[in-house]
């Protein structure tokens, strides 16, 4: 039986590998015409240095927004399933990585050591986090990254601070988090009203930062990728059960 | 940008707005408002659509189309969104099920605001899908629409529903990837994403090898979602362990759009006719082994997943010989709307079927259809005083019998009529016979209880459901008004996607004396069948094939050949 098995493997990564070998080694020669239309275009259509931002929070925006549903509906689906296991689970298992038992919501994986680099990462960590998000139209990163970084350094402060704050709240980070998929939603629908169209720049007149646009969306795709990735951390550190 | 193309996007941004809407309410408010939200976002995410959709049918037919670039960007660069009578089709297909299972939810569950969101931001996916011209942004939808998929699937909260979430998860993903190297291949090839600057690019006839491995890879792991063999061992798991309002749109939508959606990618490489052929003849034989594993079955709701399985073949035959003819030309045309309107019959029916069926199994606490018994006194017991859910179930499973005058009855006979020829004729009349049989089988759920129970006075009586019945009667009602006006609905879908004028056909068409002979014969050996199935070489026949469970890696294996296939016949032919 387990011969069979490995049988069907390997001739499913055989006939796999037939069609995506010949794509693998193709040796067309590199498409240019895309590249030299951002070239010439990018910076002054989008107002962004940054022309990989200019393609994913402009010329195809609609597909970043699609990446950023996938994300919601994915944490969305994780939640639901952790919600359930930390119903079903007593706290039998909450303190054997812990010094001492200490009744905190994340003190499953507390030591003194982990405690005392997470406390001081968290806030740099943080500010590093909104850096990325922000300058995402000039420089490497955006809301996606920044986000991300921004989840860590409140991973950090979870891990290390001995007051409950604010910040490390599940419930204050899904009100953040819901919010800012609105803001999402109405700044890609605002065009709609200002005679851009859908996903078209309402403000693009309106101010002499021209990348305006982007800036508003790395920052609202970064909150909303950040408190998102936040919740589904903190909530399998066993942090979702004080509510 | 005019007002044209607002309306365009309006199916994608209003149910993301509706959702984004009940989200924040979630968080913020507490229960009444939530409840309100959800009210207020299904309106303004399902029905405003629906409505805005309908209202630009005058710019559509005869070949029509609208088109638009999401952000007004250059058409070489954005992504284009092409409105035609196919989308039109697929929003309303979607909207005519969702309504009625998302009411049918409200108090059987799953009914929380997320689950609403989560169908509000399918429903965008879905529409974006019907009108998407550019092919990384069709693989963005496809992604969205599945991870709504495996978190609804997941949603039932029991240990198999979650496996088999994620079993297709991860199969799906898996495929996916392939899609993301096809569509990989083709930009290589021709330097854009968007099908119309794709298809010109290709249409210089240059590389037409590399461009059909590019094709397969882009075909399969739609026909996977569409689940045509050997690519449907995943669904019968996912499609029968969901909640039944989640079972009711996964066979009733998730399997039609991403088939109606690879009619355009279709077009793309010039040569791709020759795979058309091959793949209607996958689809006759998935109607076919789909209804034989059907009669193998004892779990109810697996039953009707496999019959998902054999209807979905029908449409797939339709479709593949659509394809061969060309969709521009008159027979393909027709072939293609005959295809919709069996998919939107099936949609309807199979809906209906899920929601009955899951009602009388739960309220019998059994779904083994050969221990189950007297299902309407258990429903009794619950509170319900009419036997509605057995009328519903009785409307059902007549439509998907092909008895008249239900929708199943025209659309089958109309298929079979404009495939009538080939070899795909005889198999879909067997799978025909197989699915009377089946549904004999299944029907025996509602017969009376041998064993007195006790008396139905004794027990207090809870109020049944308001929403549940209100579900399957719109579905119902569905199936009946597409049955009575087929004619009209059928000249409605044929006149979306044809160019040319269509023929119509009027109800004298339906009701010959040859296709009602055949309807009769078909009924006659399908309780044949099911009369040899109670014998005792039939009943070990049947267990046998009842007992073939797929491996997880059987899914891979089922894609790898699929995959294989493909490549074989553009090698060969």
């Amino acid at each position: 039986m387990k011969k069979l098995e490995l049988i069907k493997i390997v001739i499913t990564v055989l006939l796999c590998s037939l069609l995506v070998v010949p794509i693998i080694l193709s040796n067309h020669s590199w498409p240019t015409h895309a590249r030299n239309y951002l070239l010439a275009n990018a910076q002054s259509d989008t107002g962004a240095t940054n022309t990989v931002s200019a393609i994913y929070l402009g010329y195809r925006a609609m597909d970043t927004l699609g990446e950023t549903l996938v994300l919601l509906v994915s944490v969305t689906g994780t939640m639901a399933i952790l919600v359930k296991l930390g119903k079903e689970q007593t706290d039998e298992e909450t303190t054997s990585f812990s010094l001492t038992p200490e009744k905190r919501p994340t003190n499953r994986l507390r030591t003194h050591l982990l405690e005392t680099v997470a406390s001081k990462l968290g806030p740099i960590v943080l500010l590093f986090g909104f850096y990325v998000m922000l300058y995402g139209h000039i420089s490497p990163g955006g809301g996606f990254q920044g986000g991300v970084i921004v989840a860590s350094a409140i991973v950090f402060l979870a891990l290390g601070t001995e007051v409950k704050s604010k910040l490390t709240s599940t419930f204050v980070l899904s009100r953040i988090e819901s919010l800012s998929f609105l803001l999402l939603i109405l700044a890609s629908i605002s065009g709609v009203f200002f005679e851009s169209g859908f996903f078209g720049n309402p403000i693009k007149s309106a101010s002499s930062l021209s990348a305006n646009f982007i800036i508003l969306l790395n920052i609202i795709i970064g909150l909303k990728v950040g408190t998102s990735i936040a919740v589904m951390c903190i909530a399998m550190m066993g942090g979702s059960h004080d509510h | 940008m005019d007002t044209l193309s607002n309306i365009l996007f309006a199916p994608v941004y209003l149910p993301l707005l509706g959702a984004a809407l009940i989200l924040v309410c979630k968080s913020f408010f507490k229960t009444t408002i939530r409840r309100l939200a959800e009210y207020v976002g299904m309106l303004i995410g399902l029905i405003v659509p629906v409505i805005l959709t309908l209202s630009l049918r005058s710019e559509l037919g005869a070949g029509r189309a609208l088109e638009a670039v999401a952000g007004s960007w250059a058409q070489e660069i954005g992504i284009i969104y092409r409105f035609d009578g196919l989308s039109l089709l697929m929003i309303l297909l979607t909207a005519a099920v969702t309504i009625p299972a998302w009411i049918y939810s409200r108090k059987v569950g799953p009914a929380h605001s997320s689950f609403t969101a989560l169908l509000l931001v399918q429903n965008a996916a879905i529409a974006a899908i019907s009108m998407t011209a550019d092919l990384f942004n069709l693989f963005v939808c496809l992604e969205v629409m599945g991870v709504v998929a495996y978190v609804l699937i997941a949603g039932s909260q029991k240990g198999s529903a979650v496996y088999a979430s994620f079993s297709y998860l991860m199969l799906s993903s898996t495929a996916m990837v392939f899609f993301l190297l096809g569509t990989f291949g083709l930009y290589r090839l021709t330097g854009s994403l968007s099908y119309e600057a794709i298809a010109q690019s290709l249409a210089a006839g240059e590389n037409q090898q590399f461009a059909l491995i590019c094709l397969i890879l882009l075909v399969v792991p739609i026909l996977l979602r569409v689940a045509v063999l050997p690519l449907s061992l995943w669904l019968v798991d996912a499609h029968s362990k969901a909640p039944h309002a989640v079972s009711a749109l996964l066979s009733g939508v998730l399997l039609k759009i991403p088939l109606f959606a690879l009619v355009r990618v279709f077009s793309l490489v010039p040569d791709s006719a020759l795979f058309a052929l091959p793949i209607s003849y996958a689809g006759a034989i998935t109607a076919l082994v789909g209804v034989l594993m059907a009669l193998a079955q004892s779990d109810a709701k697996k039953l009707l997943a496999y019959h998902s399985i054999s209807q979905i073949g029908y449409v797939v035959t339709a479709w593949g010989l659509a394809l061969q003819a060309g969709v521009h030309t008159q027979a393909g045309a027709l072939l293609l709307s005959v295809s919709f309107f069996h998919a939107f019959s099936h949609a309807l029916f199979k809906a209906l079927l899920f929601l009955a069926v899951g009602t009388a199994t739960d309220a019998g606490a059994n779904r083994n259809v050969y221990t189950l018994r007297g299902a309407s006194r258990s429903l009794k017991r619950e509170g319900e005083r009419l036997p509605i859910t057995l009328l519903c179930y009785l409307v059902g499973a007549l439509s998907i019998m092909a008895i008249p005058p239900f929708n199943g009855y025209f659309s089958k006979n109309l298929l079979t009529y404009a495939i009538k020829g080939g070899v795909h004729y005889p198999m879909l009349t067997m799978a025909g016979v197989g699915t009377v049989a089946s549904f004999l089988k299944l029907s025996r759920i509602f017969l009376p209880a041998k064993e007195k129970e006790e008396t139905l006075a004794a027990r207090l009586r809870p109020r049944f459901p308001l929403t549940l019945h209100a579900g399957l009667l719109i579905l119902a009602l569905l199936c009946i008004l597409t049955g009575l006006f087929a004619p009209e609905t059928y000249a409605f879908i044929a006149g979306l996607l044809s160019a040319q004028p269509v023929q119509s056909y009027d109800a004298h068409f339906f009701f010959t004396s040859d296709t009602l002979a055949k309807t009769l014969s078909t009924a006659l050996a399908g309780i044949a069948l099911f009369l040899f199935i109670l014998t005792k070489p039939g009943a070990w026949i049947f267990h046998q094939l009842g007992r073939y469970k797929a491996r997880f890696s059987d899914l891979f294996f089922g894609f790898a050949l699929a995959l294989a296939l493909l490549l074989l016949v553009a090698r060969v032919l």
